[in-house]
């Protein structure tokens, strides 16, 4: 309770309002009375099942698998979704969870029966009632299926059966006996010798402190799983007790000398041999073989072998072994001890190989390095373009997106989209000098012409953050508009322009209307926002050498017609926006009649200004704009047809685009030398840069940045969501509506009907394996129906992939990870406002006291660690054009970067769910909620 | 204007001419007006905001931008953009230019880079669309709506609402809210005072010990009413505008003011912003009320004839008039319903127009000059 109190006394006001709200206590205080025969050795048979080594088999290799292709980069036993599972109290801050209670016990009594700290008490728990009423909670069939519901990343990896729940329960059935007594785990420590000089033990968990995590082999959870964690609870067992008698022994064996010395030797030594930090219950711990530990367990004491042995630490080996498995000789004990190795570096496990896909690059400003971002393996590589070879490679943050040189090309600034940071590089060094916390998912970084000014793209955030290029001090953000992605400085230094891949949240099914940010670099201040109607994807960025006008790539996406008219080559269409300083806007394709010019990522302009070159990264191409052949005719076209026709005019490329070069594999960044002969160009799939002569418009080199040789099946299946081969035309890829695996923030009409029945509010693909089914409607039960011929029918009109690419497509999809959520680290504390709008998302009673029904709570169907149920339900979102009223339970984790919402993305906001949709309180019951508790559920909300 | 004062002030008005050389306020004689025929998209003037060379101005039916340089002026009105008409109250943020808009019975607007983002109780964390005020603190905007305030943090996103449950509010409507030195201060409809100690995140209450009566029994023990209207805090000085009254406050002192015994034109206060711990301008139903020297009690009040649509300049001095200047052009008209300072200037919003008063050798306090009336101006 030590750290309930601790908590009352730093923020009394915070904390009284829930005086009332129970915290976790742990198994081992469940154990203080559920232990012994008296109460059927219920704590034994907790211990003895795999709830209890939860958490520790996150530890295995399987486990790694399993999050490598659910998305998940961090460490199982550090992964909120895992954990969600694999241990008690996930969700739980660090108030709710006693000294008593330890992550390392897995899935806990509580994790069934509610945190226990109200009911814990043998007064209240005599009284079933009483009990219930203190929060004591009676497991049934669906709180266990909240999560062995089936999970296609366990399937996939451990081949797992479906759940029998019924079975389940019956594997841990742990009835108490007719006329139960309390009996403690301790109650053999009690009853042990008297004193004992020397050693004393402390205890498996306190080795468990350091010997944890992959650095250290997980040492602490090889034991966990191990047959030694479990000899003590062993001995509650049938076959224990008969063994006993066989010796014409009676009673407990959990508390008879004999079967202690091998199955709990501490134990066995008597309370005199432990201290308090030992729990009886551990077995055969790690002192029964390294040797009791109080003398050398300190850190600097293990750090030292010869001081450690001294201090008592043993090496064990046959004979000590030998002490308990007596007549294990030889082999069979070479195999036994194989059992339980647990050395410190276990034998690497076969991993996806670290690509590098590259995706941006800059030029030091004297030109002689490139560093290129390599977002595969959290580094920026360093290329001589002489030589052409990589010479270095920069440790960086999470997921480096773009890198920008101060005017000096003494420093460079990278983005981490994946770690919310930019890394500062002191280039002299090419060490990172410093790593700056920036804005959620930080993508186009730039610096001014003064260096005055670093500017950071926060995409997730859609904040623009500015700091001080010299003192890397954060001054401001600046308001973005949504996804902001790349920026580009004019000419003069004096207007930066920065590109958003979604559209402004507008008014429910028009057209998409893209913005650009014009920013005025000399005060560091938002000047303009000129709008790119019927556009979306607005991505790469850049400034003709006159400073007369910038060039941008965009998407020209016509959602409010079915996806049926892809056949007729216009749903979705690719191009270049033309933002001139008089703020006339412009907009042409790069798409032609026969093939299409998918994601164009970036472009780049010669320092003559003659020619634009543009990435296509689904077609693998470099289109070469004529500008002046381009502008020429925008000048001659009339105002009508600039508005209508040239937008969306297929035949019009052959005008302007004077060649295709062939690069790479999905090519993405491209730069043109300041010198005017050379243009580089990153191949994020092929982990290469693409040397463009511009004299010849040739491909004339390609630059190794080192990654593997070996294409993976999932490496396989990220080509294919980049490949634009398998839509019609080539119009797009699978990434054209998810880039960065995500959203484009639009609503399609995606079936066959073609008279806008069921638009359907695009999904992220971020974490989504165990989320199952898929589409809103639910009908598809795997990624596999999803992406296969339903595909073909609805999206891309050409032939389905065959199997092997639709394995490895589905495959890469599993893995695009999740990003951390930014509102709430794991394990970190709620703010007020996040624990107020907890209470209201597992609320039971309304405001005005009446219950509300369980199929009603925001809990019920939003349960974790996805927050869904994984099932349909009407929540009154029914529209007109709404074949049904049913839909998906949408997961919720980080559900703050996925506007718009609801099944059709009617809801702007996730304010508007409630406010606007939800009259009848079919979507749980909201309506008596003051507007103060409504901004605290969605706080909350923004945590998950 | 020298010949009408010289031939139509009759010799009674003469006597009441300080002698020469008296230490006397500066008087801003110059005025010129804004209205629809100038470009403003309506007359009725709710909130106006200097902002460096640009003057924003909030209407009953849209919002326009002055700019200085050029003397073009702008507006928006809701097909343009701006998400409700009514634009009751306009700050800006300093970092970013951007400019919120307190919008009544429209909640509340960013007005960032020509794109009006709007925020509304359906749509956001906002407490009530009825916003009468709105305040930039640091990366936070605050909003004194109909229904208490609430606060956005720009920068995560968080909206914080603020009423009884959580302040000192018995009433929650919030008329007013101003920022200044780590405080924000809430002029609170039946609750006074408000101020909210960004450091330590606590409330501390201003309150007329005399309640809700509209006299005032005990004279300079707190705020002059509960139903206050603004406030500004400058130099460490609180000034406090009301229904009944208004007050001073240096953190130990009070001091009341009132038509009867101050050159206030009327008790009843709109709105008002204080220049710094000597001088404030109040907005009253009868003209706007300037003290302009705080420890010699004087003031200088500007009105308008509604007959003769001629302006007048009344300086007075513990209710003894110093000057009375007709001017030709004063303010737009007498009912004021905001004020802001640009540099030496003055804007003033009415109900009839825009009033921009020009601060040509403006000096703070007193100094000792000639009577304008006698330099016969």
């Amino acid at each position: 309770m030590t750290a309930r109190i601790v908590v009352l006394l730093v923020a009394p006001a915070a904390v009284a309002a829930l005086a009332a709200d129970p915290v976790y206590i742990g198994a081992r205080v469940c154990g203080n009375c559920h232990a012994g025969p008296g109460m059927g050795y219920q704590f034994s048979l907790w211990l003895h099942s795999k709830h209890s080594q939860a958490w520790a088999t996150l530890a295995k290799p399987e486990s790694k698998k399993i999050a490598q292709i659910s998305g998940i980069r961090e460490d199982p036993q550090e992964s909120f979704t895992c954990l969600g599972c694999h241990s008690s109290g996930a969700q739980a801050e660090a108030w709710q969870k006693d000294d008593t209670f330890r992550v390392e016990d897995g899935v806990q009594c509580e994790s069934c029966h509610g945190p226990g700290s109200e009911y814990a008490t043998e007064a209240i728990m005599k009284d079933r009632a009483a009990a219930m009423k203190a929060g004591l909670q009676m497991p049934t069939e669906q709180t266990c299926m909240t999560c062995h519901i089936v999970k296609g990343s366990h399937v996939a990896v451990l081949a797992s059966p479906q759940f029998d729940v019924k079975k389940g329960l019956a594997a841990i059935a742990h009835p108490a006996p007719p006329n139960p007594t309390m009996e403690s785990i301790r109650r053999a420590v009690a009853d042990g010798a008297g004193a004992k000089e020397g050693p004393k033990y402390v205890g498996s968990e306190a080795c468990g402190k350091c010997h944890r995590g992959p650095q250290n082999g997980y040492q602490y959870s090889v034991w966990r799983m191990s047959g030694h964690a479990r000899a003590w609870s062993t001995l509650s067992s049938e076959k224990s007790r008969e063994a006993l008698a066989r010796r014409g022994l009676t009673g407990d064996p959990q508390t008879q000398p004999y079967c202690l010395s091998c199955h709990s030797p501490a134990v066995a030594e008597g309370a005199a041999a432990v201290l308090p930090s030992f729990s009886p219950d551990e077995g055969v711990g790690c002192e029964s073989c390294h040797g009791p530990g109080s003398d050398y367990m300190a850190e600097a004491v293990m750090r030292d072998p010869r001081a450690a042995r001294a201090a008592g630490l043993k090496t064990p080996d046959e004979q000590t072994c030998a002490r308990c498995h007596k007549n294990v000789h030889g082999a069979e004990y070479e195999l036994r001890r194989e059992k339980i190795a647990h050395p410190k570096r276990p034998a690497p496990v076969a991993r996806e190989p670290d690509y590098k896909t590259p995706v941006n690059l800059a030029l030091r400003p004297d030109g002689k390095e490139l560093y290129v971002t390599c977002s595969g393996s959290d580094s920026v590589a360093v290329v001589d373009p002489l030589t052409r070879r990589k010479v270095a490679e920069i440790p960086v943050g999470g997921q480096p997106d773009d890198v920008a040189f101060t005017p000096d090309g003494r420093r460079a600034f990278v983005s981490n989209m994946f770690d919310d940071t930019v890394s500062v590089i002191d280039v002299a060094t090419r060490t990172v000098t410093k790593t700056l916390e920036a804005g959620d998912e930080p993508h186009g970084v730039l610096v001014d012409k003064q260096g005055k000014y670093c500017y950071v793209l926060n995409t997730g955030s859609e904040d623009i953050s500015v700091f001080d290029a010299a003192s890397l001090e954060w001054i401001k953000n600046l308001s973005a508009s949504r996804r902001p992605w790349s920026l580009a400085l004019s000419p003069d230094g004096s207007r930066i322009v920065v590109t958003h891949t979604l559209p402004r949240l507008g008014p429910f099914r028009a057209p998409p209307v893209a913005e650009t940010t014009i920013i005025d670099a000399t005060r560091a201040t938002v000047e303009d926002r000129p709008i790119f109607p019927g556009a979306n994807l607005l991505m790469g960025a850049a400034w003709h050498p006159s400073g007369e006008y910038a060039l941008l790539t965009l998407n020209r996406t016509k959602t409010l017609v079915p996806m049926t008219r892809l056949a007729q080559g216009w749903t979705i269409t690719n191009g270049l926006g033309i933002l001139s300083l008089d703020g006339e806007v412009d907009q042409v394709l790069l798409d032609e009649p026969d093939i299409g010019f998918p994601n164009p990522n970036d472009v780049a302009i010669t320092p003559d200004g003659r020619y634009a070159l543009v990435t296509s990264g689904g077609t693998n191409r470099v289109a070469v704009v004529d500008l002046n052949r381009l502008t020429a005719m925008i000048r001659q076209a009339s105002p009508e047809d600039r508005r209508r026709t040239l937008p969306n005019h297929t035949g019009k490329p052959t005008e302007f685009v004077v060649k295709h070069i062939p690069t790479g594999i999905n090519p993405r960044g491209i730069l043109v030398a300041p010198d005017g002969r050379h243009a580089y160009v990153a191949n994020a799939l092929d982990d290469s840069i693409t040397v463009i002569d511009l004299a010849g418009m040739t491909a004339s080199a390609r630059i190794d940045l080192g990654g593997p040789a070996e294409i993976t099946k999932t490496r396989f299946g990220e080509r294919l969501f980049h490949d634009a081969k398998v839509t019609h035309h080539r119009q797009f890829s699978c990434a054209t509506c998810h880039p960065d695996g995500h959203v484009d923030g639009l609503t399609y009409d995606i079936e066959a009907d073609g008279i806008g029945i069921s638009p359907v509010d695009n999904r992220t693909l971020r974490g989504i394996l165990d989320t199952a089914p898929f589409k809103w409607e639910g009908t598809n039960p795997s990624l596999s129906r999803q992406c296969g011929m339903r595909l073909s029918v609805f999206f891309t009109r050409l032939e389905p992939f065959p199997p092997e690419e639709l394995s490895a497509l589905d495959l890469y999809v599993t893995t695009i990870p999740r990003p951390p959520n930014r509102f709430r680290p794991l394990g970190a504390d709620f703010t007020p406002a996040q624990r107020r709008g907890k209470v209201i998302f597992e609320r039971t009673r309304a405001n005005d006291g009446r219950e509300i029904p369980v199929g009603n709570r925001c809990i019920t169907c939003h349960n974790p660690p996805y927050y869904t149920d994984r099932m349909l339900h009407d929540v009154g979102t029914r529209e007109k054009q709404d074949r049904q009223a049913k839909f998906d339970t949408p997961h919720l984790n980080n559900i703050y970067d996925s506007a718009p919402y609801l099944h059709n993305g009617m809801a702007n906001t996730l304010e508007e769910i409630w406010t606007v949709y939800n009259p009848n309180d079919l979507h749980g019951v909201t309506n008596d909620m003051t507007k103060d508790q409504l901004n605290d559920l969605i706080e909350y909300l923004k945590t998950l | 204007m020298i010949r009408r004062i010289a031939f139509t002030l009759p010799l009674l008005a003469a006597l009441l001419l300080p002698a020469r050389g008296e230490d006397l306020p500066y008087v801003y004689t110059k005025w010129k007006h804004f209205t629809t025929e100038d470009g403003l998209p309506n007359d009725h003037i709710f909130a106006v905001r200097a902002d460096g060379p640009r003057i924003w101005v909030g209407t009953e039916d849209g919002l326009a931008m002055i700019d200085k340089r050029t003397g073009k002026i702008r507006s928006w009105r809701e097909k343009d953009g701006l998400p409700w008409k009514v634009v009751t109250a306009i700050d800006v943020d300093p970092k970013t230019g951007d400019v919120w808009l307190g919008l009544f019975g429209g909640g509340l607007a960013r007005f960032s880079g020509g794109r009006f983002d709007h925020y509304h109780q359906l749509n956001s964390g906002l407490v009530n669309d009825v916003v009468y005020g709105v305040a930039v603190e640091n990366d936070n905007i605050w909003a004194a709506t109909t229904a208490g305030a609430s606060r956005y943090n720009t920068v995560t996103k968080e909206w914080t609402i603020f009423t009884e449950k959580n302040a000192p509010m018995e009433e929650i409507w919030n008329y007013a809210v101003s920022y200044a030195d780590d405080k924000v201060y809430l002029g609170v409809w039946g609750s006074g005072v408000l101020e909210y100690d960004l450091k330590t995140g606590k409330w501390k209450e201003y309150l007329d010990p005399d309640g809700e009566m509209e006299i005032d029994l005990y004279r300079d023990d707190g705020i002059a009413h509960v139903i206050t209207t603004g406030v500004s805090y400058v130099d460490k000085i609180l000034w406090v505008s009301s229904y009944f009254g208004a007050s001073r406050y240096d953190g130990r002192n009070w001091r009341v003011f009132y038509n009867q015994d101050s050159g206030l034109p009327s008790d009843f206060e709109n709105n008002m912003k204080a220049r710094s711990g000597n001088e404030a301008w109040y907005c009253t139903d009868k003209g706007l009320g300037a003290i302009m020297d705080f420890k010699t009690n004087t003031w200088v009040a500007y009105s308008r004839d509604p007959k003769t649509l001629r302006g007048k300049a009344l300086v007075t001095r513990d209710k003894t008039v110093l000057e009375e200047i007709d001017l030709e052009t004063g303010v737009p008209h007498s009912f004021m319903i905001a004020v802001d300072f640009d540099g030496n200037d003055v804007w003033v919003g009415t109900a009839k127009g825009l009033g921009h008063g020009i601060g040509e050798g403006y000096y703070p306090g007193l100094r000792t000059r000639p009577s304008i009336v006698a330099q016969g101006r």
